[in-house]
C-alpha cells in the first residue's frame, strides 16, 4: 500500500511551483512536440489488423448463414443470388466493426481491409449489396504521406514516408477444418426432406419407403454449412469431422 | 412510392413555447426553496459542464444547500437488449458504457460464463487480458484528468492527457485491431494471439507515456491554481465514504484499503508486484492524486506482464475447454470458428455473479441462466458510476457553485457508465 | 463669422501635421489639390490621426485580429496542435478571425421574451464608449488627440465604469446565470480596482505628474525597472479586469455558461467578445506608457513621428502576447479565493509600490 500525502507548499514552493509551470508552457511554445496529423493531406499507417470495411470473396462462401446468425448489431442479412445460394450483404448503418463474421465465415469469404473512411450520400446506400462488397469502394485518397508511430529514445516520433498506405492487405487464411453432415438418428426421421429442401449444394438425399428410410449425403458436395443441422425438425443431424479422405458417408 | 394524388395539409405549428414546462423536481420543493430564501439553479444536460445528466442545485448565496442527481439521459437498457442477445453477442454490448475500459467492462461478463462453464484460462490469455485491462485503466485515468482540467478551465491540462492517451489508443489498435472498443476478450481467452513485436511496441509505449506525463505534472498536477481549487474542496471522510458506499479509488483517496483486485485476485493480478495507493484527506486533490498515482502503477504492471510472457511460448490463448474438437486449429486464433465455438454456449443453471475493479470502482456482473436458452434470462450490471452517485451528490453540500464542477471532475463520473 | 472659417481652414490643421518623410512628396502633392487637400490635410491632423490610425481605429482593427489569431495559435502550439490553419493555409491562417467575425454576421440575433429588450440590444454598442475612450489621451510617440494634464485621473475613471456596463448586460439578460455572472462581476470589479488605483498612483508618484506625454518623456529609465512591484500589480489587476485565466470568473465557461452574455447570439456575441480584447487593449496601452516607455526607442529615420507609434505599437502587442500566453498555464480560480487574493496579497503589494513610489519621489530623481 503507498500511502499518497498532498503536497501544502508555503509561500517560497508556491513561487517555485509557479515558475516551473511557467517555465513547461515556454518550453513548449519554443520546442512544440505537436501530435497533428493533417489529415487528409497525410494518413496514419495503421496496423495490418485494423477493423475496417469488409470485402467477400463469392468463391468461397458456402452459405452457412453463421455471418448472419452472430452479428451482435443484426447487420448482415443473406439474399439470395441468381445461383440460388444465399449471400451475405452487410448494412453499415449498423455494422459496428467488431468483425465477429470475419473470425467466424469458416470459407475465408469476409476479408478485413484498413479502409475506415467510407462516406455515403444516403441511408439507403449504407446497405451494401453483395455486387459492391467484391471489390474496395470508391474513396478519394487525397493523402501523399503516410505517418507512422514510432516509439523512439522513450519519446514518441512522426515518421513520415512519402507514399501511399496499401488498404487492402492480404491475411493468409486459416486453417480449414473439413465437416461432413451426417444423420445420427435414421430411425427418427420424419422424411419431411426440410434438409434437402435447404441445401444449397443438394449433397443431402433421402430415400423413404415404409421399411426404413435412407439418407444419403454425398460427403463431396456437402461443404459443412450446417443449416440442415439447424433446420432438421427432429434435430439428428450433426456435423463431424472427417479427414481429407474419407468416402461418402451414411 | 408517392402516389399520384399528394394531399397537401397546412398544419399549425406554435412558435409560441408551451407554457406548462415539465420540470423535474416538485412545485413543493420549489416554494420551499422560495420561502428559504434559496435559489434552484437546473444545471442542466445542456451545460458545458455538466455531461450527460441534470443536476439540481439549491443555493443559498454561493453555498450549495443541497443537490438532486437527475441521471438517466444516457439510459439504453443494456440489461434488457441482452436478454435477446447470444451470450457472444452481449459482449460489444456491454463494452460500451465506460468508453476507454474495454478490458474491465468485458472481462467481468467474461469471467461471469467461464465461472459458470467451469472453463480455465490459459496462462498466456492471463497475461495479455491483464495487459489490455490496465491499458485500459491508464486511459480512462488520463481521460478523467483531461475532464477535470477542462472543467477547471485548463484548456492546455485537457489537450495533453487526450494526447498522451493517442499513445495507448494505438498500442490498443495494435493489439486487437481497433482503437477502443476491442472487443477482444472471449470465454476462455481471447481472440488470437499478440505477436512479439506488438507487445515490444506496448512496453516502449509505457516509456513514452511515464515521459510525456512529466510535464504534465509541472503544467497541471502541481500548478498552484489547481491545487488551489482542487484542495479541501468536496471532503468525504473514512466514515461518510463507507456510509455513502463509495467505490474505487475514491473510496481509497478517503482512506479505506480496498482494491477488488487485492482481495479476490483474478486474471494475473496475484502474480505481479504492485502496490494500491491510499490518501488520507478525502477531498478533490486526493481522488486526482490516487488516480495519477494508479497510472504509474498500472504502466508498472503492464511492463512486468510483458516481462512475464516472455517466458510462455506463444500459441495457446483460448481455452481447450472452451474448443472442444477444434483445440487443435483454433487455439491461438479462433479466426474461422468463432460461430462454431461459441455460437451456442448453454451455461448451466444458476446465478453467477463477478466483481471486477474497473477504473472507477468496482463493477458488478450477475448472469442468470435458465441452463435451456442461448440468450441469458437475466444480465445483472451495476457499473461503478451508479454506486458512488450519491456519495458525489453528498460530497457537494457546503461547497461553493464554483465548486460544483471541480468535484465533478475529480470523481470523473461518466454518465453512459452509471446509465447503462 | 471670420474667426469660425479660420478655425476650420486648411491652414490651421496643416499647423498640427503628422510628419511622415516617407510619404512627404505625396503628401505635400495632394495638399495642393482643392478638395482632397482639405480631406487629406483634416486626415493627417494630429488628433484626427491619433482617433483614426494610432492609437485608434485602425491599429484597434489591427490588433484585434492579430491577438485572437495569436492567442489561438500560441495556445495551441502548447498544447501540442495546430490552430487555426484551414482559412488561408499559404499564410498561416492568419485571417481566421475575419472569417469568424463575418460568420457571426450570418447567424441569427435572438432576444428572448424576458430580457429587458432596450438594454439588451443596446448596451453591447454603447459599452465601446468607455472602452474606446481612454485611446483619445494616450500619446503615441508626438501624436496625441488630448493633451491635458489630467490624462491618468481620466483613464483610470473612464476604464472602471465599463464593468457597470457588463453588470447591466447581465442584468439585462434575465437569466439564472447571467445573474450568477453579474454579480461575479461585481465582486471582481471590487477586487481589482483598489490595487489598480494604487499602482497607477505609485506612478504618478514616481514621476511626479499625471500627463502622459510628460511621463513618456521622463522615462529615460523604463518604469518598470524604477518600480517592479508597481508593474507586477498592475499586470496582476489587468488580467483580473479583463477576464484572463486564472481570473476568468464572471464569463466561467464550464460553470455558468458565459455568465454574463449567455443569451446573446449572432452579430451581437461577436461584439460582446471583442470587447473583453478592446478592454485589454487599452490596459496595456495604459501599462506600456506607465511602465516600458510609451514611444520612446530608437527613431526610425523614414518615419518621423510615426517611428514613436510604431514602438508604441509594438510594445503593446508584447504585452498582451504575455497576456495571452497566460491562458493557457493556469486554470481558474475560484470567486472567493480571487477576491481574498485581491483584497489580501494584491493590496500588500501595492502598498509596497505606493511606499517605493513615494522614496522616488522624494529622491526626486527625474530633476
Amino acid at each position: 500500500m503507498i500511502r499518497i500525502k498532498a503536497p501544502k507548499p508555503d509561500l517560497i514552493g508556491n513561487i517555485k511551483l509557479h515558475i516551473d509551470a511557467l517555465l513547461t508552457g515556454v518550453k513548449e511554445a519554443v520546442l512544440p512536440s505537436t501530435m497533428t496529423i493533417h489529415y487528409p493531406r497525410e494518413r496514419r499507417k495503421l496496423p495490418d489488423n485494423f477493423r475496417g470495411y469488409i470485402l467477400f470473396v463469392p468463391e468461397n462462401c458456402i452459405s452457412c448463414f453463421q455471418c448472419s446468425f452472430v452479428c451482435p448489431a443484426n447487420a448482415i442479412t443473406m439474399k439470395k443470388a441468381d445461383n440460388e445460394r444465399n449471400y451475405p450483404t452487410i448494412d453499415y448503418a449498423k455494422c459496428i466493426f467488431c468483425h465477429f463474421c470475419v473470425d467466424t465465415c469458416p470459407g475465408n469469404a469476409l476479408q478485413p481491409t484498413k479502409i475506415h473512411d467510407v462516406a455515403y450520400k444516403d441511408m439507403e446506400e449504407m446497405l451494401t449489396q453483395t455486387e459492391e462488397m467484391v471489390k474496395s469502394p470508391e474513396i478519394q485518397r487525397e493523402d501523399t504521406i503516410t505517418v507512422e508511430y514510432v516509439i523512439e529514445d522513450v519519446d514518441l516520433l512522426f515518421r513520415r514516408i512519402a507514399e501511399k498506405d496499401e488498404l487492402v492487405v492480404k491475411t493468409p487464411p486459416h486453417e480449414k477444418v473439413r465437416e461432413i453432415s451426417s444423420c445420427i438418428e435414421p430411425e427418427s426421421c420424419l422424411a419431411c426432406a426440410i434438409c434437402v429442401g435447404v441445401c444449397p449444394n443438394e449433397a443431402i438425399s433421402i430415400e423413404s419407403s415404409d421399411v426404413e428410410k435412407v439418407i444419403k449425403i454425398d460427403s463431396n458436395n456437402c461443404t459443412g454449412c450446417g443449416l440442415c443441422v439447424k433446420e432438421c425438425p427432429v434435430q439428428i443431424l450433426r456435423l463431424t469431422r472427417v479427414s481429407e479422405d474419407e468416402s461418402e458417408g451414411e | 412510392m408517392m402516389s399520384e394524388n399528394v394531399e397537401e395539409m397546412l398544419l399549425e405549428v406554435p412558435v409560441q413555447p408551451p407554457t406548462d414546462l415539465f420540470l423535474p423536481v416538485s412545485k413543493k420543493f420549489l416554494e420551499e426553496a422560495y420561502r428559504n430564501d434559496e435559489y434552484v439553479v437546473l444545471v442542466g444536460p445542456q451545460h458545458p459542464g455538466s455531461g450527460h445528466m441534470r443536476i439540481i442545485l439549491r443555493i443559498r448565496g454561493d453555498i450549495i444547500v443541497e443537490a438532486i442527481p437527475d441521471p438517466g439521459y444516457v439510459h439504453r437498457s443494456m440489461e434488457k437488449l441482452a436478454e435477446n442477445r447470444l451470450y457472444i453477442q452481449n459482449i460489444p454490448l456491454f463494452e460500451r458504457p465506460a468508453i476507454m475500459d474495454t478490458g474491465n467492462m468485458t472481462l467481468g461478463y467474461v469471467r461471469a460464463i467461464e465461472s459458470a462453464l467451469d472453463i480455465e484460462v490459459p496462462e498466456r490469455a492471463k497475461y495479455i487480458r491483464t495487459i489490455i485491462a490496465e491499458l485500459g485503466r491508464i486511459g480512462t485515468h488520463l481521460y478523467d484528468a483531461g475532464i477535470l482540467a477542462i472543467f477547471l478551465g485548463h484548456t492546455t491540462g485537457f489537450m495533453w492527457p487526450f494526447a498522451i492517451r493517442e499513445l495507448i489508443v494505438e498500442a490498443l489498435t495494435r493489439i486487437s485491431g481497433t482503437r477502443i472498443t476491442a472487443s477482444f476478450l472471449v470465454p476462455g481467452g481471447i481472440r488470437r494471439d499478440v505477436p512479439w513485436e506488438t507487445l515490444e511496441f506496448v512496453r516502449k509505449t509505457t516509456f513514452a507515456v511515464e515521459r510525456r506525463l512529466k510535464g504534465f505534472e509541472k503544467i497541471f498536477i502541481r500548478n498552484p491554481s489547481v491545487m488551489a481549487r482542487l484542495q479541501d474542496v468536496g471532503v468525504l471522510t473514512k466514515e461518510e465514504a463507507i456510509k455513502f458506499g463509495l467505490v474505487g479509488p475514491f473510496l481509497r483517496a478517503s482512506g479505506v484499503e480496498y482494491d477488488v483486485r487485492k482481495v479476490e485476485p483474478y486474471e494475473a493480478y496475484d502474480m505481479l508486484d504492485w502496490e494500491v495507493p491510499v490518501a488520507d484527506e478525502g477531498d478533490s486533490y486526493s481522488r486526482f492524486l490516487v488516480r495519477v498515482e494508479e497510472i504509474a502503477q498500472s504502466i508498472s504492471m503492464v511492463r512486468q506482464a510483458i516481462n512475464a510472457l516472455k517466458n510462455i511460448p506463444e500459441g495457446n490463448v483460448i481455452s481447450e475447454d472452451v474448443l472442444g474438437e477444434y483445440r487443435d486449429v483454433a487455439s491461438s486464433d479462433i479466426r474461422g470458428y468463432f460461430y462454431k465455438v461459441f455460437g451456442s454456449i448453454v451455461p448451466p443453471a444458476g446465478e453467477f455473479t463477478t466483481l471486477t475493479e474497473a477504473s472507477r470502482g468496482s463493477l458488478l456482473y450477475t448472469v442468470v441462466s435458465d441452463g435451456e436458452s442461448n440468450v441469458p434470462y437475466r444480465v445483472r450490471i451495476i457499473t461503478p458510476g451508479w454506486y458512488y452517485l450519491k456519495g458525489f451528490m453528498e460530497s457537494l453540500r457546503g461547497e461553493r457553485v464554483a465548486d460544483l464542477q471541480a468535484i465533478y471532475g475529480s470523481f470523473g463520473y461518466f454518465p453512459p457508465e452509471a446509465d447503462r | 463669422m471670420v474667426s469660425d472659417a479660420m478655425i476650420l481652414s486648411k491652414e490651421y490643421f496643416m499647423g498640427n501635421m503628422v510628419n511622415i518623410p516617407l510619404i512627404q512628396p505625396i503628401v505635400d502633392y495632394l495638399l495642393n489639390v482643392p478638395f482632397v487637400g482639405y480631406i487629406v490635410a483634416i486626415l493627417l491632423w494630429k488628433p484626427m490621426f491619433a482617433l483614426l490610425f494610432i492609437p485608434g481605429l485602425t491599429a484597434l482593427m489591427i490588433v484585434l485580429l492579430f491577438i485572437i489569431w495569436f492567442e489561438r495559435k500560441l495556445t495551441a502550439r502548447i498544447q501540442w496542435r495546430v490552430g487555426p490553419l484551414e482559412v488561408s493555409r499559404p499564410i498561416g491562417g492568419i485571417i481566421q478571425p475575419m472569417a469568424d467575425g463575418l460568420r457571426y454576421f450570418f447567424q441569427e440575433v435572438i432576444v428572448h421574451r424576458d430580457s429587458h429588450r432596450p438594454y439588451f440590444l443596446q448596451f453591447p454598442i454603447l459599452i465601446f464608449i468607455p472602452v474606446l475612450l481612454p485611446i483619445l489621451f494616450i500619446p503615441a510617440g508626438s501624436i496625441i488627440a488630448i493633451n491635458t494634464p489630467y490624462a491618468l485621473p481620466v483613464i483610470v475613471a473612464i476604464v472602471s465604469l465599463i464593468p457597470v456596463f457588463i453588470i447591466a448586460i447581465g442584468w439585462a439578460s434575465n437569466s439564472r446565470f447571467a445573474y450568477i455572472g453579474s454579480v461575479r462581476e461585481a465582486f471582481m470589479y471590487f477586487a481589482y480596482e483598489i490595487p489598480f488605483i494604487f499602482a497607477v498612483l505609485a506612478m504618478i508618484l514616481v514621476y511626479g505628474t499625471a500627463d502622459t506625454t510628460l511621463i513618456v518623456e521622463r522615462q529615460t529609465i523604463p518604469g518598470i525597472i524604477l518600480n517592479p512591484v508597481a508593474a507586477l500589480v498592475f499586470f496582476i489587476a489587468m488580467a483580473m479586469a479583463t477576464s484572463r485565466l486564472p481570473f476568468e470568473i464572471p464569463e466561467a465557461d464550464q460553470e455558468i455558461a458565459f455568465g454574463p452574455f449567455v443569451e446573446y447570439s449572432g452579430i451581437l456575441f461577436g461584439l460582446v467578445m471583442t470587447i473583453a480584447y478592446e478592454k485589454m487593449y487599452i490596459l496595456s496601452l495604459l501599462m506600456t506608457i506607465l511602465f516600458l516607455g510609451g514611444g520612446n526607442g530608437p527613431a526610425i529615420l523614414l518615419l518621423g513621428d510615426l517611428s514613436g507609434a510604431i514602438w508604441l505599437f509594438i510594445k503593446t502587442l508584447v504585452v498582451m502576447m504575455v497576456l495571452a500566453f497566460l491562458r493557457s498555464i493556469y486554470a481558474r480560480l475560484r470567486l472567493d479565493q480571487a477576491l481574498r487574493f485581491g483584497w489580501t496579497t494584491m493590496i500588500e503589494i501595492s502598498l509596497v509600490a505606493l511606499v517605493i513610489g513615494v522614496i522616488i519621489n522624494i529622491l526626486g530623481w527625474y530633476a
